[in-house]
Parts: structure tokens; C-alpha cells; sequence
């Protein structure tokens, strides 16, 4: 199967170890990921601070390049980059005077009117809806029983819900259904529907590392060992930042946080360096007999 | 009509015997309110339960409460939408706010933010006199229409992540109706509102949680962006206002020139060298320095990107 691919700026950046993990997984899964064509930054969580219809204009692009390359789906692998996309295009379609605005970008663009006909998913959406929970299951080579793991969801994939629409705002299963897939025993935390306070970090760091602090105490007062998520921004807070907020907060302890598709790459029997982890991570799955 | 007998599970809580759960059983239709299922309660089984309910009708905002933890108006939520599988409802105060008794908390503290900023119009002595009407255009009223229809209900701030975490951030109700009159074009007061707003505006989170809890489907954190739209116009500078202007200048340009962004200069650029190089440090420490210097190519039609990007707003 032929999936637009919007991989967006931090997973062909800072964040690649997200990308790797994913073009791997889709390989061994048959899912052909076909990069969209020329794409630019979605300007997600700041273009549209800065000004609604530059943000809007942004994003439609992509969605029109992919339209272009003859899809109607484009999937990405960033809770943010998804939320951008979703966000823009439904106000695309329900702001008049937005659109207005918009259409003449796009024309002073030299691009065409964006008639909204592609979908923007999440790349585990399209694990769970396309390829299928049993058909992940079959290919684990490597159970990973034993291993507790937090699920994380944050705040872009889930909200707002009338505009992202996969599962529930406040009870959502997605990443806890993959991990269950993998072998792992998926752990519910208190916090796991809440801000990693990534968008802070810009404006307020403090206030930042609180808020990703509190994600990763709820989900290890609850037993988890690691903790997974959906989300290239909530990579950068969750896994390397750790040593800022252990710095702040004056802490011996560190939670590993993958990115979803790391642990599934885990499972289908690729090894933590293949998956581009940090070496905090390798040593802990490396304890727990997984290299 | 079919009734079905539901349980629900309340948290009390007094200042005596401290927080504790409480089960209760009764009947409810498919068109029974959770106001009406405490009501029958209060009235049946135990008149100790207090509670706040006025209007029934979603308009006075009393009956904020958290059910099945989601931050709701139990005048809006139907008791049998409500159960779980075993026919079972949780019931519990706000988070945030101090608990008075039970289902009961104190909103001071979300008045006294409401208050902070503002919250009415301000219009030109002309007007006030008598000398001139006070007109808007319906386009002007469109855009502001959203954002006054508070009913202080107090649940987007229960619910906002950093509210919690930061005292200085006024929090999503108090930003959209300080926001109403910034773009109301008959206030007088713009300056002087973006003074107040426009610091902790760099200190929401845009999570989205104050536009998925609001029962009018206010969106506070819509309003909290379009204020920011106004930083350009914004004259003061706090700390937080100038690392917001330089990381989202940066952002811009970097878009503006490479149509992407390039996180080892957006990092050099909003935290400065001193505090890049710790982070490079964490990178190397971590084995990720590597993925820092990622060179991805820039958009090839950059004049796409840049005649949308178009005049600065």
C-alpha cells in the first residue's frame, strides 16, 4: 500500500531517529511511504500565532502537493505537523473570510484554488485503520513481555476533538492498543492526555520543564519503565531534555521515552541503534536483556 | 419510559473527615440530567450532598464538575450517555480550585483573573457624552461575537495544564475576554489590553484543553493566538516577550528563506550560545548529536512559499 509521507521538519532533523523508526517499520509492513513532493514547514503551534492565514496557506500547499501526486491521504509521523494540517484545512472550510485570504495567497502563489480533498492522518492511525493491530502482531519476532510502558498521547493528536476526530479526547486507545501489540503491558498514567509543555519551550523553559516533568513522574508513579509517544516535538522534550529537567529538579532518575514506532521496530526484532535511540534508552533495554 | 437503574460514585469531601467516595443507586431515564440525578440524591438519600445547580440550562455555569474525569456541566450531560459498561457514573469537583465541600469549590481565584483584565468596554468619551454613536461592522462582530460568550463557568481553567504550573498565566477565560475587546474596534483601549495580555499570552500552551472543555465552545486558546498576532504591535518587553519575539522571528525567517526549519539555528538563535551549547552537550552525552546537523534541502520553489507568505499581517 502507497501512503503520502509528510515527514515535517524535526524528524528529518533533530528528531530523525523518529523517521528512521518509521520508514522502518513500514517497510517490514509493506506500507510504501511516498514523500510529498517539495513539502515545507507546517509552521505548526507558531505560524499561526504569528498570522492565521500565512499558517493556513502553508499547510494547504502540502495538502495540495499531495492531492497533486494523486493521493487523498497524507500521513505524518508529528502529532503537531497532524494538528497543523487538520486545524488549517477546517478552518479552510468553515472561515469564509479566512479563505478569502488564503486563496489569494495561494494564487499570488501562483498555485491553484485548494479544493480540501486530502486527509491528513497520523502515521499510527494508519497502522490501526489500514494495516491493522493483527497484522502488526504477526510480525513481532521479538515479544517484548515483561516491559511496562506508559502511553503517552499529548495534546495535538487528540485535540481539538471535533477537528481531529480519531478517538476520544479524555479515554483514547491508539498507542495503548500498539504497545498491547508489540507484548509489551501498556500502563495508563494519570497525565497522559496532557501538554509536554514542548510549546514553552520557546517563550517560558521553566514553566516547559515542569509541565514535561509531571508527564514523566505520573507515568512512573504508576509502574511504567519507559514511556512511549506520538510525537516528533514531544520527542525532543521527553527523551534528550530529560537531562535539563534532572538538572532543574535535581533527580537521579530517568524514564526512556520512545517514540511509538521505536517499540514496535523493537518488537519486529531491529535493535536500538538500528532505531536511532538515545544511549539512555540502550542501556535500560539493554538491562532488560533487549540489544 | 424506560428507566435503568445507574450507580453513581460521588467524591465528598469536608474539612473534617477530608476526601472520600460515596456510592448511590437510582433510577434514570434517557433524558435525565446529572443536575436532576443529584438532585434526587440530595433529596432522597442524602440531604448532605452539596452541590451548586441554578439555571439548568447550560446558561449560568454553576454545575461545573468533573464526570467520568472530564471537566463538564452536569446540567449538559445526560446520566445514561454517561455509564460506563457496569452502569456506572463518577462524579467529582473541579480540579484546581480549592474544594469547599463535595462537588462544591471555590472560583475566587478565576474571578480575580477575569477581573485583571479588563472586562468591559471602554469607549471614547465622545460616545459617552452623547456626541457619536458606537457602531461596528458585522465583520467586526463576527470576530469577536465567540469570544464574550463566557458563562463563567470556570471549567477551562480546572483544565488548563499550565494554569497550574505558572501563577502569572491568567488563564483561558480571562485571555478570551480580555481578547474581545482587543479586537473590539469601538474600545479605546487596545495598548493598554495588550499590556496585560500579551506576556502571559507566550505562557499558554496551545494543548487545546480550554477549547475541548468549553461548554459554549468559547475556543480561549483561539483568542490566545489571535492576541499574539498582536506582538508586532505590542510596545513592552518582558523576558518572556523577548525569547517569544526571537524564537517565532526566527521561525519566520527560517520558513520565509528555507521554507523549513532548522533546529540548530533556531536553538543558537532564541536561547542564545551560552544555553545552545548545553543543549549540544545533553545531544553528545545523549548520542543524538549526530541528528543536530541534519542537512535536509530546502523547498526548491521558494517563490510558492514567499508569495504566500505574502505582506506581514
Amino acid at each position: 500500500m502507497k501512503v503520502a509521507y509528510y515527514p515535517g521538519c524535526a524528524s528529518h532533523g533533530i528528531a530523525k531517529d523518529v523517521d528512521i523508526a518509521t520508514q522502518l517499520i513500514a517497510k517490514d509492513l509493506d506500507l510504501e511511504l511516498m514523500e510529498v513532493d517539495d513539502w515545507n514547514c507546517c509552521g505548526g503551534g507558531f505560524m499561526d500565532d504569528k498570522n492565521e492565514a500565512v499558517h493556513a496557506s502553508l499547510n494547504l500547499r502540502n495538502l495540495e502537493k499531495v492531492e497533486k501526486m494523486g493521493y487523498d491521504k497524507m500521513a505524518t509521523p508529528c502529532s503537531v505537523c497532524l494538528n497543523s494540517h487538520k486545524v488549517a484545512a477546517d478552518k479552510y472550510e468553515n472561515d469564509p473570510v479566512l479563505k478569502e485570504d488564503v486563496d489569494q495567497r495561494l494564487k499570488d502563489a501562483n498555485m491553484e484554488e485548494y479544493d480540501n480533498g486530502v486527509e491528513s492522518e497520523h502515521f499510527i492511525w494508519v497502522l490501526i485503520r489500514d494495516v491493522g493491530i493483527e497484522n502488526i502482531r504477526k510480525h513481532v519476532k521479538r515479544p517484548l513481555s515483561g516491559l511496562k510502558v506508559g502511553t503517552y498521547y499529548g495534546c495535538q493528536l487528540l485535540r481539538p476533538s471535533n477537528v481531529m476526530g480519531f478517538e476520544s479526547a479524555f479515554n483514547p486507545h491508539s498507542v495503548m492498543d500498539l504497545v498491547a501489540a508489540t507484548g509489551a503491558t501498556p500502563v495508563a498514567f494519570p497525565m497522559k492526555t496532557a501538554c509536554c509543555g514542548f510549546p514553552l519551550m520557546g517563550s517560558n523553559p521553566t514553566v516547559a520543564l515542569k509541565m514535561a516533568n509531571n508527564i514523566l513522574s505520573s507515568a512512573r508513579n504508576e509502574g511504567s519503565e519507559m514511556l512511549v509517544h506520538p510525537c516528533s516535538l514531544c520527542h525532543l522534550q521527553l527523551d534528550v531534555t530529560q537531562d535539563k529537567i534532572q538538572r532543574q529538579f535535581k533527580q537521579n532518575w530517568r524514564l526512556p521515552a520512545l517514540y511509538i514506532t521505536q517499540l514496535i521496530g523493537l518488537s519486529f526484532g531491529y535493535t536500538p541503534k538500528q532505531l536511532g535511540m538515545s544511549r539512555g534508552s540502550i542501556e535500560y533495554l539493554r538491562s532488560r536483556g533487549i540489544s | 419510559m424506560e428507566e435503568k437503574e445507574i450507580t453513581v460514585n460521588i467524591k465528598k469531601y469536608n474539612d473534617k473527615d477530608g476526601a472520600f467516595w460515596k456510592s448511590y443507586k437510582l433510577k434514570a431515564d434517557k433524558y435525565t440530567q446529572m443536575t436532576e440525578v443529584l438532585r434526587r440524591i440530595k433529596s432522597e438519600q442524602d440531604p448532605s450532598l452539596a452541590y451548586r445547580a441554578s439555571c439548568h440550562m447550560a446558561v449560568c455555569g454553576s454545575c461545573s464538575m468533573k464526570i467520568n474525569g472530564i471537566p463538564s456541566l452536569a446540567c449538559r450531560t445526560i446520566a445514561l450517555q454517561a455509564v460506563d459498561e457496569k452502569n456506572e457514573i463518577n462524579v467529582e469537583s473541579m480540579d484546581y480550585y480549592p474544594g469547599v465541600r463535595d462537588l462544591i469549590t471555590d472560583i475566587d481565584v478565576f474571578y480575580d483573573k477575569m477581573y485583571k483584565v479588563m472586562p468591559r468596554l471602554i469607549a471614547d468619551e465622545s460616545v459617552l457624552m452623547g456626541e457619536n454613536e458606537q457602531r461596528m461592522t458585522p465583520e467586526n462582530q463576527t470576530e469577536v461575537w465567540k469570544f464574550q460568550e463566557c458563562i463563567y463557568c470556570g471549567l477551562c481553567v480546572s483544565a488548563c495544564p499550565s494554569v497550574k504550573e505558572d501563577e502569572q498565566f491568567l488563564g483561558p477565560a480571562a485571555h478570551a475576554k480580555g481578547f474581545r475587546f482587543v479586537d473590539d474596534v469601538r474600545d479605546t483601549k487596545r495598548s493598554e489590553r495588550l499590556d496585560l495580555l500579551m506576556d502571559s499570552a507566550y505562557r499558554c500552551t496551545s494543548c487545546y484543553m480550554c477549547y475541548e472543555v468549553c461548554p459554549q465552545d468559547v475556543q480561549p486558546v483561539i483568542a490566545i493566538k489571535k492576541t499574539k498576532n498582536y506582538l508586532d504591535q505590542y510596545k513592552g518587553n518582558t523576558p518572556i516577550t523577548i525569547m517569544a519575539r526571537k524564537h517565532d522571528d526566527t521561525v519566520e525567517n527560517l520558513i520565509e528563506t528555507t521554507g523549513k526549519i532548522k533546529e540548530s539555528t533556531l536553538f543558537l538563535k532564541t536561547f542564545g550560545f551560552g544555553e545552545a551549547m548545553r543543549d549540544a552537550i545533553d545531544m553528545l552525552k545523549s548520542g543524538k548529536f549526530k541528528y543536530a546537523f541534519e542537512k535536509d534541502s530546502n523547498v526548491k520553489n521558494m517563490n510558492e512559499i514567499k508569495g504566500m507568505m505574502g505582506e506581514k499581517k
